[in-house]
């Protein structure tokens, strides 16, 4: 008997218009001690899932039809007090933010304990067993952690600690629902191993919700992939990620940089997901408007599962099954235009950035802490220089002195050969020649702006001011250089969506023609079909405009895809620097290797999981 | 206009007509606005008139109450509802315009401090907490005294006692705000330190200090109440609730309809003030917003 079962389950959400299906015919199987992933971009439906689980459906939303078993009882017709009970008991969640999910009033120990009590475990038995388990998630100084607030602990430790209270009522279903998402890589793989411990030594059954489909082709036995509230295609782990059937699972591998092999121009599709506003107006397939392989017959028949072997199937008509993408052109450095001759772009020596806080009464206290130790490198011009290291390496202060919004506390940094005064002198004139694109567009876009004024923000005064009809002129250009519609200009950033949201933070970064443009993590929020464009657009203005970029990332693999050459930074220093090919054929920092070690490969079968120790 | 295309503006009016404390708070405030402005229309007689022979009278609905004062008269005679009425005049006057000057000088000390941060914040945050170290009240009647009497110095009492609420509040917003990626952007496209203030962060906490300015009026109310109670406030001859309740509190067992009607025109503006700012925070603020997505 499997631990649990969807069986053709249909979530509806009531909402004013329509009836809206928001998950539709979703089945699946877990078997005892098995690990299932659920992979989809944000908007799918994936979490929807391990609502129905819980029971926490928003009010409107319910489960229209198909039955949800948990060892045998049918969950949806189980009273509230039965559900409650098995919640926390039988069935274990992990949460996606660590440190939102621990009170942070309450100490560790506190919380733990007050889980074993729900649990019905012996007063005695109680301090222990905390100890036992925190030990066996890695954390070896227990009885210090146990004292500790969450506050105290970073997120990797608190993800511990919670994968810990789990795991400890001896649950038969464990949901973690992207529970690495809001970690680094060195973690995540730490993390993922660490779960896999205690699945397999508890034979738990875990349920694993993600965007990454390599992380979870990695982890799972078998992937169910999803789309707008469909599961497009479920079947072994290797399968999937192998040989998939379907086209949204083709272009969702497609979409991901590479970390071996030629550097190929991503595939994109059109487009984006359909909103669940629209869903009701999309027949048969809810992929077929963007898909690349559809037919006539794709938008009016109704879903069948097509087999493709034994155990894998696809949500999709004949016709699909032998779209391939066609390979990209190749991606080289050759094309990028770099320029030796000329000073520079970027020179930096020795350069050191401290920050000071003061603290206590009155400000008193002092301390300083040094974000960038001792940097020396150079940008030359019109290359793509790839900056990576965790949160925390220094790798946006970097970013945030190149373009003079952190002045250096020692060292000289030149910019286009000229040196960059002490005292800021010169620094509006550095500033329009270097401009930053920030991390997070919700917080770049001031709300209040709409796109024209945002991409034209630097026109509006000062010596490049220029009149409303011109300043709308250069809207026009900048749209066609990121790939906006023009209908985008009078709207507000909350009207936008993620990715076109991100185009309008690099448009205003490139209104006043900036020689060089900072990225500080620019795609590491958005979806991979969504970075896949972002990713061609900077590749485009990097060609045709000969634009010099510094890029910042924690994604190695996306560095690959841009960079030239990259600067691999730890705590504040500078560890290795080499041309990309180099550097990732033959790491030779620690730290580089194990970041290498940390990306989940895009084969299947290496024995990522324990390829070093948890 | 589409309905997606909405302004900022025309968004939040929109909001604010469905939300019914708004609505509820804005006619009373409209309604108080408009008393004030035609109380000599309105106003069935002169406030200041005495009729000595008619003292005391009871509402015109008791036993003993004439047409002629509906609410009846006060120990000198005069009407209640008409100097009711007027009294609206100074209460308004003196909300409004406290409100109005402490809402520029607080807001001003605190787009600075918060702005510019570091040493200048601090310095105007020590200012603050040393002024609001001192007891309100004390404060404004050791202004009062000093000043003398008159709307005027009623006004910048009010004003000096009250700017730092503005300030401390509207501080920690700017501070959030300040941190926001969008400030640091208009830096990097050489945008003076003043514009960015008035075109980037000022704009982001203006619905915060909307609703702040909303409360203060009720505030001002009510402080020129006090003061004109103790006789701080307007020249005798001038109605004021303040005054009103003070001259019935001696009559309160034989004639309480004289203390009641002031107190009720009070509690009433003040709830509409309070009601309005409730209803704009959640309005204006775009954290309790629809997203249009």
């Amino acid at each position: 008997m499997a631990v649990l079962s969807f069986e053709s389950v249909t979530v509806t959400a009531h909402m004013k218009a329509a009836n809206v299906e928001l998950l539709r015919d979703i089945s699946f199987a877990l078997e005892k001690g098995e690990v299932i992933g659920l992979v989809g971009e944000s908007g799918a439906g994936k979490s929807m899932i391990g609502r129905v689980i819980s029971g926490l459906l928003p009010d409107n939303f319910s489960v229209s039809s198909g039955e949800v078993k948990f060892e045998g009882l049918n969950l949806l017709t189980l009273s509230k007090a039965a559900r409650r009970d098995l919640l926390g008991r039988r069935i274990a969640f992990i949460p996606q933010e660590p440190l939102s999910a621990l009170n942070p009033v309450r100490a560790i120990g506190d919380q733990f304990q007050e889980h074993l009590k729900h649990l019905g475990i012996a007063k005695e038995a109680i301090r222990p067993l905390m100890i036992e388990r925190l030990q066996q998630v890695g954390l070896a100084n227990a009885e210090e952690i146990l004292l500790r607030y969450p506050h105290e602990l970073s997120g990797g430790q608190c993800q511990r600690v919670l994968i810990a209270m789990a795991f400890s009522g001896e649950p038969a279903l464990v949901v973690a629902d992207e529970p690495t998402t809001a970690l680094d890589v060195v973690t995540q793989a730490q993390i993922m191993r660490l779960i896999a411990a205690q699945q397999a030594q508890h034979g738990t059954a875990v349920l694993f919700i993600t965007h990454d489909l390599r992380l979870a082709a990695n982890v799972c036995k078998s992937v169910g992939v999803m789309y707008a509230g469909d599961m497009v295609e479920y079947g072994p782990a290797a399968a999937v990620l192998q040989s998939p059937s379907h086209p949204y699972t083709k272009s969702l591998l497609a979409a991901i940089p590479r970390m071996t092999g030629e550097r190929r121009m991503l595939p994109t599709l059109s487009e984006q997901m359909p909103g669940v506003k629209t869903f009701a107006t999309l027949a048969g397939c809810r992929f077929a408007q963007r898909c690349p392989a559809k037919d006539p017959s794709c938008v009016s028949a109704t879903l069948q599962r097509r087999f493709v072997e034994e155990g894998h199937w696809t949500r999709c008509g004949d016709a699909c099954g032998g779209f391939e993408f066609a390979s990209g052109e190749p991606l080289l450095i050759e094309t990028m235009g770099i320029n030796e001759r000329e000073a520079p772009a970027v020179e930096f020596k020795n350069v050191r950035l401290q920050y000071k806080a003061r603290r206590g009464f009155l400000g008193l206290r002092k301390s300083s802490f040094d974000a960038v130790r001792s940097a020396s490198f150079a940008v030359r011009p019109g290359e793509i220089l790839g900056i990576v290291g965790e949160s925390g390496s220094g790798k946006s202060s970097i970013g945030r002195l190149i373009v003079g919004l952190e002045q250096s506390t020692e060292g000289t940094i030149r910019i286009a050969g000229e040196e960059r005064g002490a005292h800021g002198n010169t620094l509006h004139l550095t500033r329009r020649d270097t401009q930053l694109i920030f991390q997070d567009p919700q917080s770049a876009l001031n709300p209040r702006r709409s796109v024209l004024q945002l991409l034209t923000q630097g026109l509006e005064v000062g010596p490049n001011g220029l009149s409303t009809p011109q300043r709308q002129a250069a809207a026009d250009n900048i749209l066609q250089d990121i790939g906006l519609p023009a209908d985008c200009l009078s709207r507000f950033p909350s009207q936008l969506s993620g990715g076109q949201r991100q185009r309008v933070n690099i448009g205003r970064a490139l209104c006043l023609e900036p020689k060089l443009v900072v990225a500080d993590e620019i795609v590491s929020g958005l979806d991979v079909s969504v970075q896949a464009h972002i990713l061609n657009c900077l590749l485009e203005l990097n060609r045709q405009k000969n634009l010099t970029m510094v890029f910042i990332s924690h994604d190695l693999a996306v560095v690959r895809y841009l960079c030239s050459r990259i600067l691999m930074m730890y705590r504040g220093e500078i560890v290795e620097e080499g041309e990309t090919e180099e550097v990732f054929a033959k790491p030779k920092h620690p730290y580089t290797k194990l970041l290498m070690e940390s990306v989940p490969p895009e084969t299947k079968g290496g024995g990522w999981l324990g390829s070093s120790a948890g | 206009m589409s309905a997606e295309e909405r302004s900022f503006a025309a968004e939040a009016w929109h909001q604010s007509i469905r939300s019914p404390k708004t609505v509820v708070g804005a006619l009373i405030v409209g309604a108080m606005i408009i008393l004030a402005i035609f109380a000599p229309q309105i106003a069935p007689n002169d406030p200041a008139n005495q009729d000595l022979a008619n003292m005391l009278l009871p509402p015109m609905w008791a036993q003993g109450g004439i047409s002629d004062y509906p609410f009846g008269t006060d120990s000198l005679g005069r009407c209640i509802l008409s100097q009711m009425i007027y009294g609206a005049r100074v209460a308004l006057m003196v909300g409004f315009l406290a409100a109005i000057g402490a809402m520029l000088f607080g807001t001003t000390l605190a787009l600075i401090a918060g702005y510019f941060g570091g040493w200048v914040d601090r310095l105007i945050g020590y200012f603050v907490d040393l002024w609001m170290s001192l007891p309100p009240v004390v404060l404004s009647l050791t202004l009062m005294v000093g000043f003398g009497t008159g709307i005027g110095n009623v006004i910048l009492s009010i004003v000096l006692v009250d700017w730092t609420r503005f300030c401390r509040v509207v501080r920690s917003e700017v501070l959030v705000v300040r941190r926001k990626d969008f400030v640091s952007a208009a830096q990097l496209l050489g945008f003076s330190h003043t514009r960015i203030i008035l075109r980037e962060i000022l704009p982001s906490v203006a619905p915060l200090v909307i609703t702040l300015f909303s409360l203060q009026v009720g505030i001002g109310v009510i402080v020129e109440a006090i003061l004109s109670f103790v006789g701080l406030s307007v020249p005798a001859d001038v109605p004021a609730w303040g005054m009103m309740i003070a001259s019935a509190r001696s009559y309160m067992y034989q004639a309480p309809w004289g203390i009641l009607l002031p107190i009720l025109a009070m509690f009433v503006t003040v709830l509409g003030f309070n009601l309005l700012g409730e209803g704009l925070r959640v309005t204006l603020d775009p954290r309790f917003r629809r997203r249009t997505s």
